[in-house]
């Protein structure tokens, strides 16, 4: 029986390869200006995107 | 480093720093929090005399954490530490955003507002239109090799400027080109000057405005009143409706402040909702402790609550098809930033600046008024180095509080603001604010497995 059921997500470590490009969005820009957060951010990095 | 948490029958199971999310059953929940603390025949035959189940199904379990283990999805060690500072390494002396205070100045006399109704405990003034065009130049000229740029019109109330405003657009819009940038302009309005020469501008060429609306009118009108008393909350929801509607799609945010009056802001989400808005998000109060609005201990059971009822609020409309965004919830788990950004913290004070009235750059838009973190201005750049060493510094591994969190890769270390007005250092931690991020993350990652697991069953 399976007992673990892993969603689909973007390794981080991965990432770190072809991550830092520095094209998302500001953090506190645009919404929410009093609290910090980062994981709703978009990447933005097309080559990462095209791999 | 792994958490594991439980919410309405889900076990869920993350590994931080892999960023991997397991939907499991109970016993690998129970399993998975014995691990590392015995061999598989112990921890079997433990889990066996505690749970009475049978040995095989334990063994099976057991074999399937060793192999996500393997797989570097579970455990997986923190390799990242050496990594931090280094985006803000490679993007040093890049600006990518700006906070443009076009209008220190406020036609609502909010109780509760961080930047003291609009003034950031200074005199009133307005942006000139030569000012916010040096500040875009400056942006432009510090942009180095990035291409989409961010510029929010922010106050006090931006709209008590719009002339400057649209100058500044238009200017902007005529130098993009030939250097090669897109700018992304946000306007933060309270409302009251809301028209349809607004609504027209906005949904041209704002890709996105936040609207202040506190939620229900008795809340709302509790601190957002205007210089006489009266509160704002008539005057200004037909104008957001209004300009929710001609925005066909747009983004937008109607974003909310709760405080010590309304720690139960789930029904402010909800009168948001009756009100036709769907893309919301509902600040906690910032101000200092002690303050009357300031959220307590005793609120904070409260408001954890309400973020529990909120994901489950969000599930029951998706299952009827009226969904709705939370700013808070939104969480991309297959597209969402890469490690660099999770320990880079959120760029104030380096690829982030709030620009005054008078040019004058600070690392954000909470540290305006506080004339030691000023760092120059918009036609000289960057002066002040110390100050920027300081925020260039700031990253998940620069507080040591945030080294054991589980969520550290969801947050980067928190708002530099919020630690300093908590603790007098930008590398501090806002504990009070963690406990909120912490649950906020915990209800929006139970809202992704709900969703790829509901998925599966269909």
């Amino acid at each position: 029986m399976k007992h673990i059921q892993t969603l689909n997500t973007r390794d981080l470590c991965e990432s770190a390869k072809n991550g830092g490009c520095g094209e998302c969005q500001t953090s506190c820009q645009s919404a929410c200006k009093t609290s910090c957060g980062i994981a709703n951010q978009k990447c933005e990095n097309k080559e990462e995107k095209d791999n | 480093m792994i958490h594991r948490f439980q919410m309405d029958g889900r076990y869920v199971v993350i590994d931080t720093c892999s960023g991997s999310v397991h939907a499991v059953d109970r016993i690998a929940w129970e399993m998975i929090g014995a691990y590392e603390t015995a061999g598989r025949e112990e921890l079997i035959a433990r889990m066996q005399e505690q749970f009475g189940e049978d040995p095989a199904e334990l063994a099976e379990c057991y074999d399937q954490i060793t192999e996500l283990k393997e797989a570097g999805k579970l455990f997986s060690p923190d390799t990242f530490e050496n990594m931090a500072g280094e985006l803000k390494r490679r993007t040093s002396g890049v600006v990518k955003a700006l906070c443009l205070h076009v209008a220190h100045t406020c036609n609502l006399n909010c109780a509760y507002c961080f930047a003291s109704q609009g003034k950031y405990h200074g005199e009133r003034a307005l942006m000139s239109f030569e000012t916010g065009k040096a500040a875009l130049d400056f942006l432009v000229a510090h942009s180095g090799n990035r291409r989409n740029l961010e510029v929010d019109f922010f106050g006090g109330e931006p709209l008590m400027n719009f002339d400057v405003v649209k100058r500044l657009v238009a200017y902007a819009r005529s130098i993009e080109k030939e250097h090669g940038k897109n700018f992304r302009f946000t306007l933060t309005t309270n409302g009251l000057l809301i028209d349809d020469d607004v609504i027209d501008f906005a949904n041209r060429e704002m890709s996105n405005v936040v609207l202040s609306l506190d939620g229900r009118k008795e809340i709302h009108d509790r601190y957002r009143v205007d210089y006489a008393g009266n509160g704002s909350w008539e005057r200004i929801v037909p104008k957001f409706q209004k300009l929710v509607k001609a925005r066909g799609g747009k983004n937008y945010y109607m974003r909310g402040t709760f405080t010590h009056a309304n720690p139960d802001f789930l029904e402010d989400i909800r009168t948001m909702l009756d009100l036709g808005f769907t893309e919301l998000s509902m600040e906690p109060v910032v101000c200092a402790e002690g303050d009357p609005e300031a959220l307590t201990q005793e609120d904070l059971p409260i408001v954890m609550k309400q973020y529990e009822d909120l994901a489950r609020l969000m599930l029951e409309r998706k299952k009827e098809g009226r969904p709705f965004t939370f700013y808070h919830y939104m969480l991309d788990l297959t597209g969402g930033p890469c490690i660099y950004k999770r320990i880079s913290g959120c760029g104030s004070g380096t690829e982030y600046m709030a620009v005054t009235p008078w040019g004058d750059l600070y690392p954000c838009h909470q540290f305006v008024g506080e004339e030691h973190f000023r760092l120059g201005d918009v036609w000289n750049g960057v002066t002040n180095e110390k100050v920027q060493d300081e925020f260039a510094g700031c990253n998940v591994y620069a507080r040591e509080e945030c080294r054991e969190c589980w969520a550290k890769l969801y947050c980067s270390g928190g708002c530099a603001a919020n630690a300093y007005h908590a603790t007098g250092s930008v590398r501090g931690v806002y504990r009070y604010g963690c406990e909120l991020f912490r649950k906020r993350m915990e209800c929006a990652i139970m809202l992704q497995v709900a969703d790829q697991m509901d998925e599966g069953e269909e």
